[in-house]
């Protein structure tokens, strides 16, 4: 394999802090059985990548304790295999991490040490099952200096991008912008880049010596704006779904239950791998009525469940109601409980007979191990 | 030096071919077959060696190994990948002479002494991988240590009828065996031999190479070994066990044992997160429970989908229920596809099958007049064709 995988496990930004009061972004659960890094992971696993370095700033426990020794992945590699990269604690410590690029400097020993020609960086907050030797391929065949893994935007969605371009025909980036609305035919980046790993460590070297940490501002979209970057445009045709904040994380969950999303991202040939937790079968119950739903192994339900994302082990009471609502690991709703547009983080528990009403745009958020 | 041995190690009985399971066995061996929705009948007794203690199992293959070896690799899933001990799969093996395949469980044990033998075992449990339970070797093998034993047999209360087709064990108030009958057609007691053996191991092996020179043995440790052992008034004890446990040998017991799972009282205690019962898992996603989909009293694993109703059924690992289909009373083996329209009634269907539209398995027992209803079985990887009626009884 041609590529070196790296994957950032944070969001340098609070919009997640909700879900990340003791976990990292990449742990978040996501989809019932999952956490959110699972599918860049199995992503590169699947393309046959068989290095793979994640960078993690702070509360990694979580993460760590997922991915193990990464032999869920095939990763647990004599050659190679997954490789945690915490935080050296230098003198500078407390102002390092606040973007990918700055982030990217304790991957250097790591990167230097690879024998690999190109390294592939990704986001653990984008979620698709792709396959990433073509796009390999559309990188070295542009001639490019890095390549933008991105969907084509058809104008309708809300959020601004993080990460927006205009291409020409052959699929070079001719405009780029931050944070910025993406018209219908722009490009909106995935957080993934395939680069030379030659450049990349020239790169965080030299950036980071003169203090910049943005990934895409300071490197990418400065150095384009000077002319001196050339980017390709890799376009996922794929299902992706985005979790930058919490309303994306809640609609993203829910997303799971439309069959052609579902299709997409779980396909027999390139599963996508998680820890596995030796649950027993979820069991419904007599008088249970489930509609419209994910739902792991290991929940006993017997009340009402529409549109919802239930993890591992969670019980659903007698009478309970829930709606619209995201119910992580070991949560328990109690019996005649009536939820609607709410996620209830891990180990929760909601008493008999609570009513809790959140909006699909500001859902209700329940933390771990609380008791309601 | 330290010397490296193991107290106890077991050894596992899994070649049996399973011949009462009819197709679900035509190609497979009765351990590897599935059950309860994600396991194989195989994981209890592993996930019950683990859990007591006991890290070094060999596993007896012969009858139709390939997916068994296949299921059990390296022994990872059930913690059973060790540097020293850990799971072994010991199929038969040519030798510079007497080339020959398990002629009887005995006979297994025999020609694996050389494995025993690598760890210095004090007791060899002996087991077979074809009953549903859960249970602590380890108070049967304190038990075995207590009444200085040298062989003791796990012994479960029956009822007359089925100490008929058992084993059965008369003890005195000491639980030493003073009888023990295959079969009998008068039981004398209601204590019947659960298949789980532990050996005081240097007296098995003097009563394996024995029984290996006796021309006229059957080479079986019901028939011939434990009845030399009471002959030579050797220290033989019953343990009782209390708790769950199903030979699921045949169909109708394999039907029973899935649908004992949706007992709310949940006899077998699957859900104890402190004895966990163990299998290799497979990459799927949840399931997913479609708007109209109608799921009651179901045990359902990981990446079903269901459009249709299921009730009363267990459902395995990657089964899809198609709109307007229903599947009641069944047990639906992994990746199987129920599609629109057909009806799945009181039936056993193996891995992989199609069922196509509109076809109809089995019936519910009230519909049978006569005394003539029985469960429908549909081997592994069949295609049911549009239309198609099984009916009750039937295997296909």
């Amino acid at each position: 394999m041609k590529m070196t995988g790296i994957i950032f496990s944070e969001m340098y930004n609070d919009e997640l802090n909700a879900f990340t009061h003791d976990r990292n972004m990449a742990a978040i659960p996501f989809g019932g059985r999952y956490r959110l890094i699972d599918f860049t992971l199995s992503n590169m696993v699947n393309s046959g990548i068989t290095n793979v370095g994640v960078l993690a700033k702070q509360h990694y426990h979580s993460l760590m304790d997922h991915l193990a020794n990464a032999q869920e992945w095939d990763l647990n590699r004599k050659n190679g295999g997954l490789l945690l990269l915490p935080p050296f604690a230098t003198e500078s410590f407390s102002q390092m991490h606040r973007g990918k690029l700055d982030e990217l400097r304790n991957a250097l020993n790591y990167l230097q040490d690879a024998t690999t020609p190109y390294v592939l960086l990704a986001s653990a907050h984008v979620l698709c099952n792709m396959d990433y030797r073509p796009a390999l391929e559309s990188h070295i065949s542009s001639g490019c200096d890095i390549t933008v893994v991105a969907t084509k935007e058809d104008g309708t969605s809300t959020e601004p991008c993080t990460f927006v371009m205009l291409a020409d025909e052959s699929g070079r980036a001719t405009a780029c912008a931050l944070n910025y609305p993406a018209s219908a035919g722009s490009f909106s980046s995935m957080g993934t880049y395939i680069i030379s790993r030659e450049l990349l460590i020239q790169v965080i070297k030299e950036y980071t010596a003169q203090g910049a940490y943005d990934l895409e501002r300071d490197f990418i979209q400065r150095k384009f704006n000077q002319g001196r970057l050339s980017i390709n445009i890799y376009e996922c045709q794929d299902e992706v779904l985005r979790v930058r904040n919490v309303a994306e994380y809640f609609h993203s969950n829910l997303m799971l239950t439309d069959a052609r999303v579902r299709k997409s991202l779980f396909q027999a040939d390139s599963p996508i791998y998680t820890r596995v937790n030796d649950e027993v079968p979820t069991y419904y119950g007599m008088d249970c009525s489930v509609s419209g739903c994910i739902i792991a192994d290991g929940c006993i339900i017997d009340g009402t469940a529409e549109n919802c994302v239930l993890s591992r082990g969670v019980r659903i009471g007698k009478g309970a109601v829930i709606r619209d609502c995201i119910i992580m690991q070991g949560s328990v709703v109690g019996e005649g409980a009536v939820l609607e547009n709410v996620i209830v983080d891990k180990w929760a528990t909601i008493s008999a007979g609570t009513e809790l009403k959140g909006l699909a745009s500001a859902p209700v958020i329940i933390r771990k191990g609380v008791t309601v | 030096m330290i010397e490296r041995k193991k107290e106890c190690i077991a050894m596992l009985l899994a070649g049996g071919q399973g011949s009462r399971l009819y197709v679900l066995t035509q190609d497979t061996a009765k351990p590897a077959v599935p059950f309860g929705g994600k396991y194989r009948i195989i994981d209890f007794s592993l996930s019950n060696c683990v859990n007591s203690g006991i890290d070094t199992v060999g596993i007896l293959t012969q009858y139709q190994p390939l997916e068994l070896n296949d299921y059990i690799g390296n022994g990872q899933p059930w913690d059973l990948n060790r540097n020293f001990g850990g799971a072994h799969v010991l199929p038969p093996y040519t030798k510079t002479s007497n080339n020959q395949w398990y002629k009887g469980t005995a006979n297994a044990i025999y020609q694996n002494i050389p494995f025993i033998e690598r760890y210095q075992p004090e007791y060899v449990l002996i087991l077979s991988g074809d009953h549903i339970y859960k249970m602590d070797y380890h108070k049967m093998l304190q038990f075995h240590k207590e009444k200085g034993a040298e062989c003791t047999i796990a012994v479960i209360t029956v009822s007359p009828d089925d100490a008929r087709r058992m084993g059965i064990m008369s003890t005195d108030a000491n639980q030493a065996i003073t009888e023990f009958e295959e079969k009998p057609a008068n039981p004398k007691s209601n204590q019947a031999s659960m298949g789980v053996y532990i050996f005081t191991w240097d007296v098995l092996k003097q009563y394996l190479i024995a029984d290996e020179a006796d021309p006229g043995s059957e080479n079986d440790f019901g028939k011939n070994v434990i009845p030399a052992f009471l002959r030579d008034g050797r220290r033989l004890f019953a343990y009782p066990f209390e708790g769950y446990w199903k030979d699921v040998g045949t169909l109708g017991s394999l039907w029973d044992a899935n649908m004992d799972l949706l007992d709310p009282k949940d006899p077998l205690d699957i859900r104890n997160p402190r004895f966990k019962v163990y299998a290799r898992n497979y990459a799927s996603p949840s399931s997913m429970l479609a708007p109209g989909s109608k799921v009651t009293n179901s045990f359902v694993a990981e990446g079903c989908e269901i459009y249709g109703t299921v009730e009363n059924s267990v459902l395995y690992t990657g089964c899809v229920v198609e709109e307007g289909a229903s599947v009641v009373g069944a047990v639906v083996m992994p990746n199987t596809v129920v599609k629109r329209g057909s009806c799945v009634n009181y039936a056993i269907i193996g891995e992989q099958c199609v069922i196509e539209p509109g076809a109809t398995i089995g019936d519910r027992p009230e519909h049978c007049v006569g005394g003539e209803w029985d469960i429908s079985v549909v081997g592994h990887r069949r295609t049911i064709p549009s239309g198609a009626v099984i009916k009750p009884k039937e295997i296909v």
